[in-house]
Order: structure tokens, then sequence, then C-alpha cells
């Protein structure tokens, strides 16, 4: 009896908790949505219309119609895919090589290119913008997709070794034994067994690019080619009070692309990640 | 090219090599360390040439000198640059270690009684990290808007209580920044203990009821030392984050009011790409780099020598 006054206590603490981080975590989404729905003079109302009166599309439609963000959005697609096929292309076969291969200080190379990832990428953007200006690299995308792939590199062998792990090894050797050599074990039946890996390794990585900010902040500066999280930061300084709903739904619109296909893959993507962190 | 013909060519460089021969790993590891190389080991090196001479970003070939290193070390604003960077990065990292941990017991516990809502919490805290750190400055601002129709304050004045100088107080800023850094990171720390939480072996609780245990001595002497090794390994990963930090505090106050929320890599962005001056930079790189690995050094000494968990 006792028991089970003490257990439904603990079942009213724990509802308590979770309702009040779940308006910590949830209020400033839910904030920028309502801003992003109101008309101007609901946006000087406050809380008190958090739900709007006359909620409209019409920021929404601003942004989308107007000459600058389609073209943020665009760029920041294709430099965010184009860096995680790249990505993809030089990890796998070291993601191989580092899963199957016996050699000599093995885990000196995996933690090396691990420990690469605690620079900080300003660190390396001082002299990397020296070297992207004097090789005429500045404000093209090319030079931009190529940092983007060094800083994704590290952990897409990470994640992609551990993937190539549960494959069983018998495969390869059965395929060895029938005359397969290395490389097409690896092209034909690895990399196809690894497809959810690969599909994971990708989705992170676009996140990750779709997100980056420093390093175009640095070598892009022609507004035609920005991606959209240096266009908002650069539109963000450039408002005021009166506009800050179409801010507001810009925001958004940058934001709902990364949240969707993180929730598409979120078990794959979670179960990479804590695998690494976990293990150490 | 035909592919036997491509793979004839490949076999001199040990890729296409027989099972019966040890294949050479280097081959497959070529493009990580051509790309590894190129964008971070050679820059690296050269922040290290940089930081002794004088150099610009104006062009120049500039001189070798150690009097950048002096200057730059000695200069007044540096020591408040630290204490700022010090306490964003201990308020942002204790805050996600305890709210993390605090939300993976949760979750798991009501997990077992079957309680509502735990996706839920979940999946709104893992938005909330997915969150772009430039997206995230912007909707922080909106909500620190000073003015009465602010995402904060006017939900305050409808509690009753006064306004708050989220951003313009100088004394209050840093907490705001701490707040939404908090609010962004957590995710990772939660998702993290979680599946440490779900790794400890059973039968130790088992054990622990068998002598009688309490549910809070459950959590002192079985939970919190078995989950110290992922609690280590996670501080060294959201403290290096955390010292990293630029894109969340730019967006949001831009290193203000005065120098209130300058963290050492706002400072060290300024240094080089406001003022121009890449000498003086790359000795606050060389700063940055110093203090990361001093600080994964140290965690990692706590780590359990024998047990690789």
């Amino acid at each position: 009896m006792k028991l089970r006054t003490r257990d439904r206590l603990g079942d009213i603490l724990s509802y308590a908790f979770m309702a009040v981080m779940f308006v910590f975590f949830a209020w400033p989404l839910i904030w920028l949505l309502s801003m992003a729905l109101r008309t101007r003079k609901e946006v000087f109302l406050g809380v008190s219309r958090l739900i709007p009166k006359y909620p409209t599309l019409d920021n929404f439609v601003a942004v989308l119609t107007s000459s600058q963000f389609p073209v943020y959005l665009i760029n920041a697609l294709k430099l965010s895919c184009l860096s995680a096929v790249g990505c993809l292309i030089i990890a796998a076969p070291a993601a191989y090589a580092f899963s199957r291969f016996e050699f000599k200080s093995k885990g000196v190379w995996m933690l090396g290119i691990l420990a690469f990832q605690m620079i900080s990428p300003l660190v390396i953007m001082v002299p990397l913008y020296r070297y992207m200006a004097r090789l005429g690299l500045i404000d093209s995308h090319f030079g931009a997709i190529m940092v983007y792939i060094a800083l994704g590199v590290p952990m897409v062998t990470w994640l992609l070794k551990g993937y190539m792990d549960g494959i069983p090894k018998s495969l390869d050797e059965a395929a060895l034994i029938d005359g397969c050599n290395r490389l097409s074990v690896f092209i034909r039946i690895i990399l196809p067994l690894s497809t959810p890996g690969v599909a994971s390794a990708f989705i992170i990585t676009v996140i990750a690019g779709w997100s980056q900010f420093l390093v175009p902040f640095l070598l892009i500066t022609k507004d035609s080619l920005v991606p959209i999280g240096v266009g908002i930061f650069q539109y963000a300084g450039t408002q005021n009070a009166s506009t800050i709903q179409i801010l507001a739904a810009a925001c958004l619109i940058s934001v709902v692309p990364a949240i969707i296909a993180f929730l598409a893959l979120q078990r794959l993507i979670l179960s990479a990640m804590t695998a690494g962190a976990v293990k150490g | 090219m035909s592919a036997r013909a491509v793979t004839s060519k490949l076999s001199f460089l040990g890729m296409a090599g027989r099972h019966n021969r040890v294949p050479s790993p280097y081959p497959w590891l070529m493009p990580v360390i051509l790309v590894m190389g190129l964008f971070y080991l050679y820059p690296v090196v050269d922040v290290f040439r940089y930081a002794f001479t004088d150099l610009t970003l104006l062009g120049g070939e500039g001189h070798y000198t150690l009097s950048t290193f002096a200057n730059v070390l000695t200069r007044p604003e540096l020591l408040q640059i630290l204490w700022v960077t010090f306490v964003f990065t201990a308020g942002s990292v204790i805050g996600q270690q305890v709210i993390g941990l605090a939300m993976a017991l949760v979750v798991v516990r009501s997990e077992k009684r079957h309680l509502f809502g735990t996706t839920i919490l979940r999946t709104t805290a893992l938005i909330a990290w997915v969150v772009p750190g430039i997206a995230g400055g912007i909707i922080w601002k909106m909500l620190f808007n000073e003015a009465p129709f602010g995402g904060l304050n006017s939900l305050l004045r409808l509690l009753g209580m006064a306004p708050v100088q989220w951003l313009s107080d100088p004394d209050v800023v840093m907490w705001s920044v701490v707040l939404s850094n908090v609010w962004r990171g957590t995710a990772f720390s939660m998702v993290v203990m979680y599946a440490a939480l779900k790794a400890i072996d059973p039968s130790l609780y088992e054990a622990a009821e068998v002598d009688g245990a309490t549910a809070r001595q459950k959590l002192f002497f079985v939970t919190l030392p078995q989950l110290r090794p992922a609690i280590l390994v996670n501080m060294i990963l959201i403290t290096i984050q955390t010292l990293n930090t630029f894109d969340a505090i730019i967006s949001l106050t831009g290193g203000g009011p005065g120098r209130a929320t300058e963290v050492l890599s706002l400072y060290t962005f300024n240094v080089v790409f406001r003022n121009y001056d890449l000498a003086a930079g790359s000795v606050l790189s060389i700063v940055m780099l110093v203090i990361s690995l001093g600080l994964a050094l140290i965690y990692a000494s706590f780590l359990p020598k024998d047990e690789k968990a």
C-alpha cells in the first residue's frame, strides 16, 4: 500500500518535471511559429495573441517570392548535398579498411582522425581563408564544399566503420574465395549492404552542411552564392521590429528542412551517435 | 575503361590484393589522409608558424617575430575574454549535463511505469538540437526581445512580474546566452545519458534490491558510479563543442553589450576577420587549441584506467 502511494508520488513528480522540460524546449519553437503566422499589428500584442486572431501565410509568401531567399535555399541544398556525397566517397574506403583489415597502429589512426574533430573550425579557417584567397577560391562553391567535406569526414568514417562492423566478415571471405578481389568485395557486397548506414551518414552530413555558418560566411561574399545560414544572418541584421514576422517566417523555413530530415531518420541517427559516445 | 582493367591497374596499389596476401590499408586510407592533411594538419601547422610572424590579412609576406605572442598574451582585454569564455562554457556544460541526466533518468523511469509523454519530450528536445546555431540565435533574440511584446517579457507580464533586460543588462546577458545554449545542446547529453543508463547491467539493481537499498541509495551507489565513464566522455564532447560555439552567439548578441558575451572564439574571429590581424588571431587559435587539449586530458585522467567502458 505504502509502496503504491510512493510510486504514485513519483509519477506525479515525473509528469511535473516532463511538463516543465517540454515547455522549456517547445516554447521557442511555438513562439517562432506564432510570430511567423501573425500580421504586423498582432506582433505587438505579445503573448496574448499566441494563437493569432487573424493568422496569415503572407509572411511565408513574402519570403518564398522574394528575390534572395529561394536562391539561399538552393545554394544551401547544393552545398550540403554535394559535400555529403564527397564525404561518403572519401570516407567509405577508409571505413572499410578500418572495419576489415588488421594493421599496426590502427587504433592510433582512428583516434587521430577523431581528434581532428576537436579542433575548432575557426582555427583551421584562419589559414584556409588565406589559401583560398590565393587560389582564387573565394566566392566559389567548390572551395566551400571542399572545406565542408574535410569537416565531415571524421564523423562519417566512424559512422560507416561502425555500420560495416555489423556486417559478417564471412561474406567477405566467401567472396574472396570465389575469386573476387578486395575492391569488388567492397563495391559489390559491402557498400550495398551498408545502404542504411550510408543513408544515415548522408543525412547527418546534409544536416551539418545545412547548419554550416562559419565556412560560407568567410569564403562566400557574393549574395547570389550565399547559403541560407549566412543569408538569414545578414537579413536579420537589416531588420527592425516592424518586420520581425517576416524574419520569423524565413527562420522557420530555414529550420524545417533540417528537422524533417532528422525526424525521418531519427532512430538510425541516434543509434549511430550514441554508439560512438557510449563506447568511448 | 572496363572494370577488369581498373582492378588490374589498382592491383599494384594493393587495393585488389588477393585474400592470401595481407592487404595494405594505406591505399584505402589515402583519400582521408589527403583531405585531413590538407585541410587540418597543414593549416594547424601553419597557425603555429603564423603565430611567430606579424602577418596581416591585408597582404605582404610578414616577418618572423616573437613580439606578436608577447603582445597578444598581455592584452588587457584577454583576461576578461577568458573569464567570459569560462563562465559561458562552465554554465552551458553543467546545465546540459545536469538537465540531460535528469531528463534521461525521468524518461527511463517513466518508460518503465508506462507514463505518457516520454517520446514527445525526447523528440521536442531533439528538434531544438537540430536547429542550426544561427537560427537558434535569431529565435532566442525574438524571445529575449525587451519590448513589452517580447516572447519572455510578455509572458512575465502575464504572470504579473517585472520585465527583464535579457540582452542589454551586462549582468543578465551571460545567463541569457547560457540559457539559449542549454536549450539547443541538452538533447545530446540526454541521448548519451539515456543510452548509458540502458547499458547498466540490471542484475546490479536486483542485487541492490536484495540488500534492501532505497531508491536514493540505488541512484547514488549504483547508477551514478556506473555512469561515470559516460558522463566524462559526454563532458569532454560538450565542453569542446561549447568552447567552439560561435554562430549561436554572433547571431544572438554579437558579443555585446560591450564585451559581456565575447567568448574566445568570437574574439579570435574579430581579431582575424575584422581587424585583419592574422598573426594575433593565430596566437589566439593556439590558446584555443591548448585549452581544448588541456581540458580533454584533465577529464580523461578521471576515466577509469582498466575498464574501457
